[in-house]
């Protein structure tokens, strides 16, 4: 299968999951949206993470303590 | 003395302490501008005289007694609640006291009017609003920025002198940059956020003064953190030019101004210029808009989503619903990415006072459609112009936007970054630029204020 053909079910398919109903124009717009984020966010679940756990709680006002 | 209304807003609150100028003559004068100018700008969706005047009889001395603001339609006023450029907000709403409105009324300030902003709070544009869009002072058929169009285009359209912001995902800065403003985003939690429907839950939003000079800014700033803000002279600043596309894939006209603008800096703080590296740019820009995403789904419900007024966007329904599809394993990857960059942000810090690059990467796109021309190609502005503005968001710094030139008669903005709680840092480089630049871009008046002087490259 290709990747547009897997977009297209992915966006109905997640929504009916859901429950959640869109007419064509908004269907548009969300398709639109997937094809902005959507590459973006498969390098983000490529990058290497495992020795970065998340500040908990961060103080964003400030630096974070040095390690 | 000029016209009282064409002061700057530390010359009207001085005006006003020294008895030159009468508060209320100020207030009819700006209610009365408001009626003439607005309509051509949609700047401001909402007076109340009544209440202005109520407020004026009421204020304190302080050091802003008399002057008329105009504050963002994000947070409620006693007599108001917020409608966040849209039909139908997700979240419930309220008239109250947000902390920016305490902070003006304690200040002396005269709310006079709510600024129109992009619906939802959602684009860098203010193309889209249930009010119909704010429009840019210096080319109406230009977009004004967003999300805080109505008080960029209030400012820059000379309405009033100051006007009170929120940049979540730059946009007090996008705004700054598209209408020749100068617009502080603050450290994270240094300034009023009470009130606010997010405030709560947000990691990102700040609110934030949009003025026409840094010396403004600092003032109405002051106000809005409750403390006074020093003023300084940089010298010997250490200015980090990022490298890749952010400062490279840029309008041509774009970067040579800030080139232009940053050696300009350089030479006026006696400081120097090293390039600098932030590797998880690209991911620090996604994470952002994840984590602002994601953190506005509490209030959602599959029965909200179904039952959206008609009236809000096409755009703005399906974004919402979008949301949530966006995976739960891509925000977590945000928040490590947001801890990534901050602490590579502590050691760039380390090594350099402020971060250089230009705010947007080409100058207001026509409000019908907002698509700008890069080396690159084609993209969307919010596309384009999320690169520069999302990390200050992420990571909490404080970052401003400068004018710094101009082309196709539309003004060119140069962001400067800065550490945590560095904010009067950036300040006082904003106010050397100005130096530099004999405040040729701060004093430059678009064409549809009076008594303007054309802009000119």
């Amino acid at each position: 299968m290709e990747a547009s053909d897997r977009s297209d079910d992915f966006i109905p398919a997640g929504l009916a999951a859901y429950g959640i109903e869109a007419d064509e124009i908004e269907l548009a717009v969300i398709g639109a949206a997937h094809q902005t984020f959507w590459p973006p966010i498969l390098e983000l679940l490529q990058l290497d993470t495992s020795q970065v756990p998340a500040e908990r709680d961060p103080d964003l006002s400030q630096a974070p303590p040095s390690r | 003395m000029s016209e009282p209304l064409d002061l700057s807003l530390r010359e009207q609150a001085a005006a006003i302490a020294g008895g030159e100028v009468d508060a209320g003559d100020l207030l009819e004068a700006c209610l009365k501008r408001i009626e003439e100018r607005n309509p051509a700008l949609n700047a401001v969706i909402e007076t109340f005289p009544d209440r202005s005047r109520e407020m004026l009889a009421a204020a304190p001395a302080g050091p802003l007694h008399g002057v008329p603001i105009v504050i963002k339609d994000e947070w409620p006023l006693p007599w108001r609640a917020q409608r966040f450029g849209a039909a139908e907000m997700l979240a419930e709403t309220a008239p109250g006291e947000s902390g920016p409105y305490r902070a003006l009324r304690d200040a002396g300030a005269v709310v006079v009017g709510v600024g129109n902003m992009h619906e939802l709070g959602a684009s860098s544009t203010g193309n889209i609003s249930v009010y119909g869009p704010a429009r840019n002072p210096w080319n109406p058929e230009r977009c004004p920025g967003g999300s805080s169009s109505g008080p960029a285009a209030a400012v820059a359209g000379r309405l009033v002198a100051g006007a009170v912001g929120a940049d979540g995902v730059g946009s007090i800065r996008y705004p700054a940059a598209y209408c020749g403003l100068t617009g502080l985003k603050p450290t994270f939690g240094r300034s009023a956020m009470a009130g606010h429907h997010m405030a709560e839950i947000s990691t990102t939003i700040v609110s934030g003064a949009l003025c026409a000079d840094a010396a403004d800014c600092r003032l109405l700033d002051s106000v809005l953190f409750g403390e006074d803000l020093q003023a300084g002279r940089p010298e010997g600043l250490r200015i980090g030019v990022l490298r890749g596309e952010v400062s490279e894939d840029v309008a041509p006209p774009v970067r040579g101004a800030c080139d232009e603008a940053i050696e300009e800096l350089r030479r006026e703080s006696g400081g120097e210029v090293r390039e600098i590296e932030l590797p998880e740019l690209a991911a620090a820009t996604l994470a952002t808009v994840l984590i602002a995403n994601s953190e506005s789904l509490g209030g959602v419900t599959v029965e909200k989503l179904n039952d959206l007024d008609p009236e809000l966007s096409p755009i703005g329904r399906g974004l919402l619903k979008y949301r949530v599809l966006l995976p739960a394993i891509a925000t977590i990857k945000a928040a490590q990415v947001r801890t990534m960059a901050r602490r590579t942000l502590a050691k760039v810090f380390e090594e350099v006072d402020v971060i250089a690059c230009p705010t947007v990467p080409a100058v207001a796109p026509p409000l019908e459609a907002p698509l700008v021309e890069l080396p690159s190609g084609t993209l969307t502005a919010d596309e384009a112009n999320v690169r520069g503005g999302a990390l200050a968001n992420l990571t909490g710094i404080p970052a401003i936007s400068v004018p710094v030139g101009s082309s196709e008669g539309l003004p060119i903005g140069l962001q400067l970054q800065a550490a945590w709680g560095r904010d009067e840092l950036l300040l006082d480089a904003a106010e050397a630029l100005e130096r530099a630049n004999g405040r040729r871009w701060v004093e430059a008046l678009p064409p549809s204020a009076r008594g303007a002087e054309p802009l000119e490259a």
